[in-house]
């Protein structure tokens, strides 16, 4: 560390420097601490635990995690929604960030006009709460309103209309559409900001070689902003094995039709508080909020040791 | 110079189709939510005019649900957590930048696991803590845990602003007599403040938007947040179209004031390099 | 008395030593300008005198305290900073102010210095503004003007003039000369150019990879460097060295020569016979086709011309290049073979080692 230690705190009594940072760092360390790490422990904790009758905890091990991988009553849904988990990420990956990208390269084009009208536009509605999103869309779905098959219908396409969100088919995909819509505008600030930060001169230098604005973008400026790229995919990563509002709002607890639309996280909720259908499972709830929790760990640690090694980022 | 008009223009066109598939739902919303039934279905994509003119859906809400209650309950539970992220964070990150003492950079990395691990795993351990504690059901719950969830992000992104802050300007407080704790909060403090922006897109948005701990957390409409409160409404009233259009707009149209006279900013802030 | 003293001062990074036993005694009233090539620790030295970072051991004592454990503000010292430091969210007059607050300096005390001082550098109508509008030259002066208001023992300047255009430099030179003469101000000031060192300092201290190489007058520097690096740093521009061997020594003479020169004879001092050397002489004093003791030749290369001097770059036959200083019209042509001479007492002698022999001539 070539800081130098500087004279002023080299120079203070022990206490005081100690009285300075608690002072400066006590209430983030206590706050954060106890309202959030703690319970993330605690709640791993209580995975390793079940109810009897009375509602007294026993400690059982494992047996948890056993029941909730391979007792079919539990494991059915829990693989199933697993796997649409993995289907709404997919989704999110081909068309959120390829939109995202291609966005932010219109938008960094040199002299385009109006830039800052459509930047505001096309984030607006990541401002906006999932359930007000989630809820219109569903309105304007809906076949009773007829506004989407009207649209349709307006461009001779008529016939493709169908009540996407109702049917077990397309449920998972239609939702996955709608948060890429309303989520498109973080890839798009995150890369537009990434390629404002590549010098004009190399812009520059590409064109007087001879490279038109396309190649420019996909041998020049894709290249440079790729570390973004990654860390674009590892939120969306995290956003989404941790998402529930959206299906939540649209379909309710039980994530229908028949589970079509249900992800990790209305899973979690229904095992937590239960529903119509089943009682509150405090200790297997905790138990799917730790399996949750490993799954965007192993996420995290891929981009962490994998991903961000090989992208390397590029000094200007 | 032909090939190149043509380039722009359709530059403009993909730009403008895609702006109008951002905002047209927002617009045919808010638009049918002045709208009599009637005419909601029976023209979804004409303005409201003189003859289909209506507020009915908003007197209803008004009259069916608290939504000034939940309005209140999430302005205080943001601007105090705001607040207190900004504060604290600030404070963090001044630390963490300007001073080093033995185990700084490990409690600078356990600070940094809340930006990657949503807080939202632990609500079987929080529900539980906030029942033995007597906090369910209040505002305050919602408040520290926002804190908490905000906390880390703020810190990561308040480093990176105190850094940009020239090394001179606390060298010069310190040769001119000012107290450690009055550099930060007279010298470094005021300068932080173009951060404001940018914490406030990455953590107080979310905090204005969430379902989850309020919907685990309260119970009695006195402490709903407005986002909570609309979704109880929307599912309460679904097949009441005015009422429904009448209040998700009523949730839009503030949060969309707010984004446009803030656009600039807000955009800035999240532009501003805080994450490469 | 000293106003200020550092002894034995020592400080290391690591491995990495930065300063190697400092020693320096500053008089009451005495400006001592700090010169060296960037990294030689100058601007570290005087931050450990400001008290921003710490010795790694050694002394240092300002009007008779030891101030080692002292915090900035209790050493009675001011800093002017490069970047200046202004507070950006305070006014002219705030910035000036803000610090006094703390050292317990009551408000009327603090209007009254500030009105001095700002009748000192003409910021009276500047008292309001915030720094963003101020000038370059205007920021300059309010630094400065914060340092005043401090009433400090000592004043400490960090390349205070390196972020101004060249125009300006010259006159806030000129400016903080007449400062010095008015505050009867000890002060310590930090470059890297020598130009300022030589116009402002009482005295020069001149660092070179942590150690201080000589401490002397501007022109006693100039006529008598310690050494190859003073001689070589200070004058621009630099001298000129030739490479000799020591031939034969004869009384208290010595005969060198080398590549060339034509041999000549130099006061011995400590040479012995074998020795090699190094001689030097500066720009000006090489006339062409002069007489004198040092004798070389070369073809000219290019000629700077700067109106009242000119410099020739002269192509010696061992391929170094001599500059030589021609007065006046008429210069030489790029191409010209000329013969250059300069009188034995403007020729320096160093020894192997680098020092300076002190000559019979210069004594």
């Amino acid at each position: 560390m070539a800081e130098p230690v500087s004279q002023v705190v080299a120079s203070m009594p022990r206490a005081k420097f100690a009285a300075l940072m608690a002072l400066f760092l006590g209430p983030s360390v206590a706050i954060y601490t106890l309202f959030s790490i703690y319970p993330l422990i605690a709640t791993m904790g209580l995975s390793t635990y079940t109810t009897d009758a009375t509602g007294a905890y026993r400690f059982a091990g494992l047996a948890n995690f056993v029941i909730l991988l391979t007792d079919a009553v539990w494991s059915k849904p829990f693989w199933n929604a697993a796997w649409n988990n993995l289907i709404f990420f997919a989704v999110h990956m081909a068309v959120q960030n390829p939109i995202g990208i291609a966005l932010a390269g219109l938008l960094s084009l040199p002299q385009l006009r109006f830039r800052g009208f459509y930047r505001t536009v096309i984030f607006l509605p990541t401002m906006l709460s999932v359930v007000i999103v989630g809820f219109s869309w569903s309105l304007i779905l809906s076949p009773l309103w007829g506004v989407a098959e009207g649209a349709l219908k307006a461009v001779g396409l008529g016939s493709w209309f169908a009540p996407w969100l109702g049917l077990p088919s397309t449920a998972l995909a239609t939702l996955a559409l709608i948060s890429v819509w309303q989520f498109v505008g973080i890839p798009m600030m995150l890369i537009y900001a990434a390629l404002l930060n590549i010098p004009d001169e190399l812009v520059d230098a590409a064109r007087v070689d001879g490279l038109g604005q396309f190649r420019i973008f996909w041998h020049i400026k894709l290249p440079l902003v790729l570390p973004t790229i990654g860390l674009v995919s590892i939120l969306t990563f995290v956003g989404n094995f941790n998402a529930f509002d959206l299906i939540y709002s649209v379909k309710g607890a039980l994530a229908g039709p028949n589970f079509a639309s249900d992800i990790l996280g209305t899973f979690f909720y229904r095992t937590f508080f239960g529903n119509q259908l089943q009682l509150g499972n405090p200790t297997m709830g905790a138990a799917v909020a730790t399996v949750m929790f490993f799954i965007i760990l192993v996420g995290v640690c891929f981009y962490l040791f994998v991903i961000q090694r090989r992208l390397r980022r590029y000094a200007f | 110079m032909l090939k190149q008009r043509a380039e722009t223009l359709g530059v403009h066109v993909i730009l403008i189709a895609y702006s109008l598939l951002a905002i047209g739902p927002i617009l045919l919303v808010v638009m049918n939510s002045f709208k009599a039934r009637n005419a909601i279905f029976g023209a979804p994509l004409a303005p409201p005019d003189a003859t289909t003119f209506s507020l009915v859906g908003y007197t209803k809400v008004f009259h069916a649900s608290h939504i000034v209650t939940y309005f209140t309950n999430s302005l205080i539970i943001t601007l105090v957590s705001m607040g207190l992220v900004l504060l604290f964070g600030a404070m963090a990150a001044w630390a963490l930048t300007e001073y080093r003492f033995r185990g700084s950079t490990a409690l600078a990395i356990f600070l940094s696991i809340g930006i990657m691990v949503p807080i939202r795993l632990g609500s079987v351990a929080i529900v539980k803590m906030m029942r033995t504690a007597g906090l369910n059901d209040t505002l305050t719950a919602l408040i520290l845990i926002y804190v908490a969830q905000g906390l880390p992000m703020s810190i990561f992104i308040l480093s990176e602003f105190v850094q940009q802050i020239p090394k001179d300007l606390r060298d010069a407080a310190r040769c001119d007599g000012v107290p450690e704790t009055r550099i930060f909060f007279e010298v470094i403090a005021p300068l932080l403040r173009p951060a404001i922006a940018t914490v406030a897109v990455f953590t107080i948005v979310p905090i204005w938007n969430d379902l989850w701990f309020p919907l685990i957390l309260t119970s009695s409409d006195s402490t709903h947040t407005i986002t909570l409160g609309v979704q109880q409404f929307l599912g309460q009233y679904i097949t009441d179209w005015n009422s429904v259009l009448a209040a998700l707009s009523m949730a839009i149209l503030p949060v969309v004031a707010i984004y446009v006279i803030f656009s600039r900013q807000l955009i800035g802030g999240l532009t501003a390099g805080a994450v490469k | 008395m000293a106003s200020l003293s550092i002894d034995a001062l020592n400080k290391s990074y690591g491995e990495t030593k930065v300063l190697i036993d400092i020693d320096l005694a500053i008089d009451q009233g005495e400006f001592v300008v700090l010169v060296g090539p960037s990294g030689c620790g100058k601007s570290t030295l005087l931050r450990m005198i400001a008290g921003l970072d710490a010795p790694t051991s050694g002394d240092i004592v300002i009007a008779g305290r030891k101030v080692n454990a002292l915090a900035p503000a209790e050493r009675r010292i001011a800093m002017v900073f490069q970047s200046y430091a202004l507070y950006p969210h305070m006014d002219v007059r705030k910035n000036m102010t803000f610090g006094l607050k703390f050292t317990g300096v009551p408000a009327a005390e603090r209007d009254k210095r500030v009105a001095e001082a700002a009748r000192m550098l003409r910021l009276e109508p500047l008292l309001a503004r915030y720094p963003r509008d101020l000038s370059g030259g205007q920021r300059q002066r309010v630094a400065i003007g914060r340092a005043i208001v401090r009433e400090p023992d000592v004043f400490l300047f960090d390349e205070p003039l390196s972020n101004l255009d060249a125009a300006l430099r010259v006159s806030t030179r000129v400016e903080i000369a007449r400062l010095h003469r008015l505050l009867k101000a000890t002060i310590v000031y930090v470059t890297h150019d020598q130009i300022e060192a030589m116009t402002l300092a009482d005295r020069i201290v001149v660092m070179n990879q942590g150690r201080i190489e000589q401490i002397g007058k501007p022109l006693d520097l100039y006529y008598e460097p310690a050494n190859l690096f003073v001689a070589g740093f200070i004058g621009s521009p630099a001298m000129n060295f030739f490479d000799v061997k020591v031939s034969r020594i004869e009384g208290g003479s010595a005969l060198v020569d080398g590549p060339c020169v034509a041999p000549l004879t130099v006061p011995a001092g400590s040479l012995a016979q074998g020795d090699s050397a190094t001689i030097g002489v500066r720009p000006e004093h090489l006339t062409i086709g002069g007489a004198g003791s040092l004798a070389t030749t070369g073809q000219v290369e290019l000629v700077e011309r700067l109106g009242e001097a000119s410099f020739a770059h002269v192509r010696r036959a061992d391929d170094k290049l001599i500059v030589a200083e021609v007065r006046g019209r008429d210069t030489p042509a790029a191409g010209d073979v000329i013969s250059l001479a300069a009188p034995a007492q403007d020729v320096h002698v160093f020894d192997a080692a680098g020092r300076r022999l002190v000559t019979a001539e210069s004594q």
